[in-house]
């Protein structure tokens, strides 16, 4: 079941736009390695579960993995074949907004050469540019 | 280990100067303390990157300043790559300075091949130490680490004069069951919508 907020003041949102880097959410903070953000963009719910589903069943339990993004936003869409007009049309997909720089996933528990195969098969689900990043010394 | 850098006192100040400095590889820095006169630095970026890489705490000063210093603080782009402001603060040898310390785990838990997953919960620990005897980073064996097991900051061995500065009872990592995947599904599973949150009329009036 992909992820969504499980209450919310507003059903819709505006688009919005992304600016600047991360300046929060951008250094390896619970495990070990990281899945790093390199351009901004929308991350939907299912390809998080995607991401999540496609370590998940690298890591076969070995280690933990975190995922570091959310779905806070919903993305409206019209039905198709109808008329422009008649206001924004209803909620169909959730995303994670995502801004250069962020941390996607993390990864602790494992070696660097498993972590480094595990994120590679996460990055192939993501639309988005992303690097593997190690934990920044203290 | 004692990492050495090679810095020159640097006049010109202000961003616009340190942006100029990092384009020529150098990187803008700070040293204080003791009472004495701060003074801005500039530090070449390749000995920057491989004192911080290695976890260096200490640094030899040489050039136009002569000193031992500790990095108190390393400023990171936001993608982490280039490092973009350093902090030094005078250091003694008879000294004693607070710092944070990363915590590495040798070994390997018996907990994991009774099914469990290491889960390492504290990275960093704050200790009070001398700085004859700082160390780069601080080891915890988890070899005797049984599944469902914990091991706290207490646990730790701290280097000969050293005082913890945290609570002994944090857990630094843990032994735990790995979930399945019907548990992940389980978690996961929501409505098909979110619920609306409306203040009732009620509610309002009462307000008003």
């Amino acid at each position: 079941m992909a992820l969504m907020p499980k209450r919310v003041k507003h059903r819709k949102s505006q688009r919005g736009r992304i600016k600047g880097n991360a300046t929060r959410g951008n250094r390896v903070v619970f495990g070990d390695f990281g899945l790093q953000a390199m351009q901004g963009g929308w991350i939907r719910a299912q390809t998080i579960e995607a991401g999540r589903i496609a370590a998940q069943q690298y890591i076969r339990g070995e280690g933990r993995l975190y995922v570091r993004m959310f779905p806070h936003k919903s993305i409206t869409a019209r039905p198709l074949e109808t008329r422009m007009g008649k206001g924004k049309g209803e909620p169909a997909a959730w995303v994670a907004v995502v801004k250069p720089g962020a941390v996607l996933y993390e990864l602790g528990g494992v070696t660097e050469e498993q972590a480094k195969l595990c994120m590679a098969r996460l990055a192939h689900k993501m639309p988005i540019r992303v690097r593997f990043v190690r934990r920044r010394p203290a | 280990m004692k990492e050495s850098l090679q810095v020159k006192v640097r006049e010109q100040l202000g961003s616009r100067q340190s942006r100029r400095l990092r384009a020529s590889g150098l990187v803008p820095a700070i040293l204080y303390g003791h009472g004495e006169k701060s003074i801005s630095l500039t530090i070449p970026d390749s000995q920057v990157k491989h004192a911080v890489q290695h976890g260096a705490r200490l640094v030899d000063l040489s050039g136009d300043v002569t000193e031992t210093a500790l990095i108190r603080q390393v400023q990171w782009d936001a993608f982490g790559l280039e490092v973009l402001h350093l902090d030094l603060s005078r250091v003694s040898a008879d000294e004693t300075v607070e710092v944070v310390l990363p915590i590495h785990l040798k070994g390997t838990a018996a907990g994991t091949r009774e099914g469990g997953v290491i889960e390492h919960v504290k990275h960093e620990v704050r200790i009070l130490c001398p700085v004859v005897s700082l160390p780069e980073h601080l080891d915890m064996n988890i070899n005797a680490l049984h599944l469902n097991q914990e091991m706290t900051l207490g646990q730790l061995t701290l280097p000969a004069g050293a005082k913890l500065l945290a609570d002994a009872d944090e857990i630094v990592v843990h032994c735990v069951k790995v979930k399945s995947e019907a548990d992940l599904a389980a978690a996961g599973a929501g409505g098909a919508e979110p619920e609306v949150i409306v203040k009732k009329k009620a509610e309002a009036a009462a307000e008003a």
